[in-house]
């Protein structure tokens, strides 16, 4: 029953990490199409971000995301305007294989910069696990988790009271009764992306202590954000935060209860499942 | 003087190793060739019948495990690995081709992903067969006499002629592909599925058919990739950048071109060669680069702006 308990923590605790990376594939899905192939490696910009700050600066990571989240929202917005936005109308497909470019190009440049090497950010104060109710709770992890629940919180905010907010949900519904109701559909559409892109980096900057950093990281965190978004619903949020907790939980208890070496692969199966027999995410909210 | 062409092109190929004979060109032009092959492999898929896959590195590695796990357990030649590690990957592409195919569009593409990491995992960790991380090597290939030759293994040019042979074999397969039945159903398929099925195509028979055959292809230069670094491993054969590289030369040459395969191999591994000689990592930047590029301002491919100016068809 402990071990039960203790991989649930742990994979909540995972979980909303991985469900604010795919709020922000879910939210450009929704109002752009965009299947962002370079997803995961904004997230791994964050982390290196996060890196640089401990390195180079000496700020705490969980203090350097008030830097980081505003710097990748204007290059998500950059990325937008002046390299996907021209992409965009040719569909769905061309998208996806432009930002696949984009993930390569990313990815490979941090590599050429920097190096291949694994790196890992040692904090101070993360030496011994806190120990609520005999259940261990890594500290970064946990600043994480509350970091990470504050910045959903907001976003529901953002998303529910705000104009900008409206505009974004109302495009992701309909973009042409969107336009016709006087959304600016193009500026909500560079918003949007450059959203999701901070929230990406942001979740990045938040997951850099509790993993190994590697320029090719992203390739395997794509993957993870797809799975999360599949399982919501592409283009709900709600979903999204769902998935994202589900795929923390069924990682953890699989990697106790299955096999540690194949936990990753349940997520696969579970989205090829999802799929194929659910096309629009376990709870009938995401359209395709 | 156009009948030319073909015949003088194939001589050309066969006679370069004399031409130039300095290793690192002839390993470059191996390079091009084993990459024109899974281009070729890809378009198939990608170009001919509009799907697109970012899982082709599942067939790669199925090939290259298939005649390294052949040679060192069971004592069978590569030569005869290699097609035998190209059916192995046209086997397993059916099951997941008939699981795949009940999507579309991106979906597949995703469900493709996933299908490949969960392989790349599967050969990670069935230690018994695979070796797990460790990764298979050969130490030695087997002595082969060809017309009283003693052919040796050490220099490169017996590898170049193995792959010429399978570069020519994987474009004639698609120029004939092309022109038959199946490959009319392909293009009705990539050009409208639900006008495809409802004049009677079987959409699905037809797909898991192209992949099969692109399968093929892939698990062909897979055997190739084994037998020439002699070095696998999960990650090195089954990665999702292998998947991504594959796209990006079936693109960048020119989506549903017979040639095309061939072209974007020439231009994108001459540079990345090149660049990985000089700077050592990052070569894919240039990868990159060229896909937003060609996306953006050329999304026929080099070759199929080319070949209109030229004017030929293939």
């Amino acid at each position: 029953m402990e071990t039960f308990i203790q991989s649930m923590v742990s994979g909540l605790l995972t979980g909303s990490l991985y469900s604010m990376i795919g709020v922000g594939l879910t939210v450009i899905f929704g109002v752009m199409r965009i299947i962002n192939m370079a997803h995961g490696d904004m997230v791994m910009l964050g982390m290196y971000g996060a890196f640089l700050s401990v390195a180079f600066l000496k700020i705490d990571p969980f203090v350097s995301i008030l830097v980081w989240f505003p710097i990748a929202f204007l290059l998500g917005a950059f990325i937008y305007r002046f390299l996907l936005k021209k992409i965009v109308p040719g569909g769905e497909l061309n998208t996806l294989l432009y930002t696949a470019g984009l993930s390569l190009f990313i990815a490979n440049l941090v590599l050429f910069v920097g190096t291949g090497d694994y790196r890992t950010i040692k904090l101070k104060y993360a030496i011994m696990p806190l120990r609520p109710f005999g259940i261990a709770v890594p500290i970064p992890l946990a600043i994480a988790f509350g970091m990470a629940i504050l910045i959903t919180i907001v976003l529901y905010w953002f998303l529910v009271r705000t104009d900008t907010g409206r505009a974004i949900r109302a495009t992701s519904q309909e973009p042409e009764a969107a336009s016709l109701m006087g959304v600016n559909v193009d500026r909500t559409a560079i918003v949007t992306f450059a959203l999701g892109t901070a929230l990406a980096a942001g979740a990045g900057v938040l997951l850099a202590p509790s993993l190994y950093l590697y320029p090719t990281v992203g390739e395997i965190l794509v993957a993870k954000c797809f799975v999360i978004v599949v399982l919501g619903g592409l283009g709900s949020v709600p979903g999204a935060i769902a998935g994202g907790l589900l795929l923390g939980v069924v990682e953890s208890l699989g990697a106790v209860y299955v096999s540690v070496p194949y936990k990753d692969a349940i997520g696969f199966v579970m989205f090829l499942l999802v799929l194929l027999f659910r096309p629009s995410g376990l709870f009938g909210v995401g359209k395709s | 003087m156009r009948k030319m062409v073909v015949p003088l092109a194939i001589l050309l190929l066969l006679a370069a190793p004399w031409i130039v004979s300095d290793p690192f060109f002839v390993h470059l032009m191996i390079m091009v060739l084993m990459w024109t092959v899974l281009g070729a492999s890809w378009n198939i898929l990608g170009g001919f019948t509009g799907q697109v896959s970012f899982g082709h590195a599942t067939f790669l590695g199925a090939g290259a495990y298939t005649t390294m796990i052949l040679y060192l357990k069971l004592g069978i030649a590569p030569w005869y690995g290699i097609p035998i590690g190209g059916l192995a990957a046209a086997l397993i592409a059916l099951p997941i081709g008939v699981i795949c195919f009940r999507l579309r569009g991106p979906y597949f593409a995703l469900s493709t992903l996933a299908v490949a990491e969960i392989v790349r995992l599967v050969a990670l960790n069935w230690e018994s067969l695979t070796n797990g991380p460790v990764g298979l090597l050969i130490t030695t290939l087997p002595d082969v006499t060809f017309r009283g030759w003693m052919i040796d293994w050490e220099n490169k040019t017996p590898f170049y002629y193995i792959i010429a042979v399978l570069a020519l074999g994987a474009i004639a397969a698609t120029y004939k592909m092309s022109r038959t039945r199946l490959g009319a159903y392909l293009l009705a398929i990539r050009e409208d599925i639900d006008s495809a099925e409802a004049i009677g195509i079987n959409t699905v028979q037809a797909r898991v058919a192209a992949l099969a055959l692109s399968a093929f292809f892939a698990g062909v230069a897979g055997g190739f990739y084994a037998m020439y670094f002699r070095y696998i491993d999960p990650d090195a054969v089954f990665s999702i950048a292998l998947s991504v590289e594959m796209v990006f030369i079936a693109v960048v040459g020119g989506l549903t071109t017979i040639v095309g395969p061939l072209i974007g191999a020439v231009v994108l591994v001459t540079f990345g060669e090149t660049f990985r000689q000089i700077l050592l990592v990052g070569h894919l930047i240039l990868y990159g680069i060229a896909m937003m590029l060609a996306i953006r301002y050329m999304p026929e491919g080099i070759w199929g702006k080319l070949r209109l100016w030229l004017g030929t068809r293939y």
